[in-house]
């Protein structure tokens, strides 16, 4: 299973536990992953949203904040390759901001997966 | 095509400059005492110009400042009249016994010649200081 | 979430200083590669662009400092050397050249280590 579909995944388990405001994949396909539903804005995920972000929603708006920093870098290197004029270091610089968010997203969601694991785990 | 070292069009354009402006001064100095040249005249003097034109170039950061960009216009004649010499035994020498000489200076070519070489070296390190400033940019976030 | 990462008002600072020196850089090279034009104004960068930076760091809003744009000018302190009206003197653009590319070592250092810093926050790793 890739990384990036496991979020989708955490997150409707998190939904299915009292309390929590989550997306529910089937319902709402979460933009910017699959790749076929087009990056909306961050609020759109939770239409039913309460007053407060809920952690879905956080986690939502860290997923999209991610894709919008790997299409900068991506649109940097483009600008860079076609000769016009990025300037080197711009060019690094958001490749490298890209590769600290994903690896961040990473980490957010592995760390999701050995809490929810470690949850599993516990004797009722 | 990708452009790694930016904004140095110039510097490549002055480099070619001042090869050109080198080889005509090295022109100059080995014709410094031909009186009979292909045309049947003495050797005449040559110059190069420099100009710059403005082109609307884009700076880095895509402000679309007007830098301008450099480049050798022609390779003039020099319009300064033969030197006269009398030496009536030489081959060339006129009724008078006056001899055309190319009005070559030596001490203002090799002037020229340091100005030209001083240019051509500074546009060189110019290029060297761009090229270790790139470098140090690719590795930014790697150690 | 991934702005407040990139927030900080130093990084962004180092960054636009980046944008600055790049501009120098573009600046001192035209200056000497037109060394020996005649009737050519040495240009340079924008000489309100440091005192705007210092104001945008000093009043720490993240948006005015991105919003800084670092452009060339005509310098307009520089006198004529020679007499066709050149107005580039080589001892002091490669002295500018020298200390421009100090201030892009530094500004590199600073933005580098940052970005380190982050991942190392991040993977609990060192490199």
């Amino acid at each position: 299973m890739s990384p990036l579909s496991a979020i989708p995944q955490t997150m409707y388990n998190f939904g299915s536990m009292p309390g929590t405001d989550a997306v529910r994949p089937s319902a709402m396909p979460t933009p910017g992953i699959d790749g076929t539903t087009p990056l909306g804005q961050p609020g759109e995920i939770n239409p039913s949203q309460p007053a407060g972000d809920s952690f879905g929603s956080v986690l939502g708006k860290l997923v999209s904040d991610v894709n919008q920093k790997q299409t900068a870098a991506n649109a940097a290197v483009d600008g860079l390759q076609s000769g016009s004029d990025v300037p080197l270091h711009q060019a690094v610089i958001a490749m490298e901001e890209a590769n600290v968010s994903f690896q961040l997203m990473v980490e957010v969601r592995n760390k999701l997966l050995d809490s929810y694991q470690e949850l599993m785990r516990m004797q009722i | 095509m990708i452009q790694p070292l930016s904004g140095i069009q110039n510097t490549v354009a002055a480099l070619d400059a001042e090869r050109t402006r080198l080889d005509v001064i090295s022109e100059n100095i080995a014709n410094a005492n031909t009186t009979h040249g292909v045309d049947g005249k003495p050797y005449q003097r040559k110059v190069v110009v420099f100009e710059s034109a403005m082109q609307q170039a884009m700076g880095a950061g895509g402000n679309g400042s007007m830098t301008p960009q450099l480049h050798v216009a022609r390779i003039d004649t020099d319009k300064r009249a033969p030197l006269e010499i009398y030496a009536p035994g030489n081959p060339d020498a006129d009724a008078r016994g006056m001899v055309a000489t190319p009005n070559i200076n030596i001490h203002e070519e090799m002037a020229d010649l340091i100005a030209a070489s001083r240019a051509f070296e500074a546009n060189l390190a110019v290029v060297k200081n761009e090229k270790s400033m790139a470098m140090q940019t690719l590795s930014i976030g790697k150690h | 979430m991934i702005d407040g990462l990139f927030n900080n008002p130093s990084y962004l600072a180092a960054k636009k200083t980046l944008d600055a020196v790049a501009v120098r850089q573009e600046a001192i090279a035209n200056n000497i590669a037109n060394l020996e034009t005649p009737g050519y104004k040495r240009v340079d960068l924008s000489p309100n662009f440091r005192a705007e930076l210092d104001r945008a760091v000093s009043s720490g809003d993240a948006q005015q400092i991105d919003s800084l744009k670092p452009s060339l000018s005509v310098d307009t302190n520089a006198v004529a050397m020679s007499q066709d009206g050149n107005t580039v003197n080589l001892e002091n653009e490669m002295m500018q050249l020298n200390q421009n590319t100090l201030a892009h070592t530094l500004e590199t250092q600073m933005v580098s280590s940052l970005l380190m810093r982050l991942k190392m926050a991040i993977t609990g790793k060192s490199s």
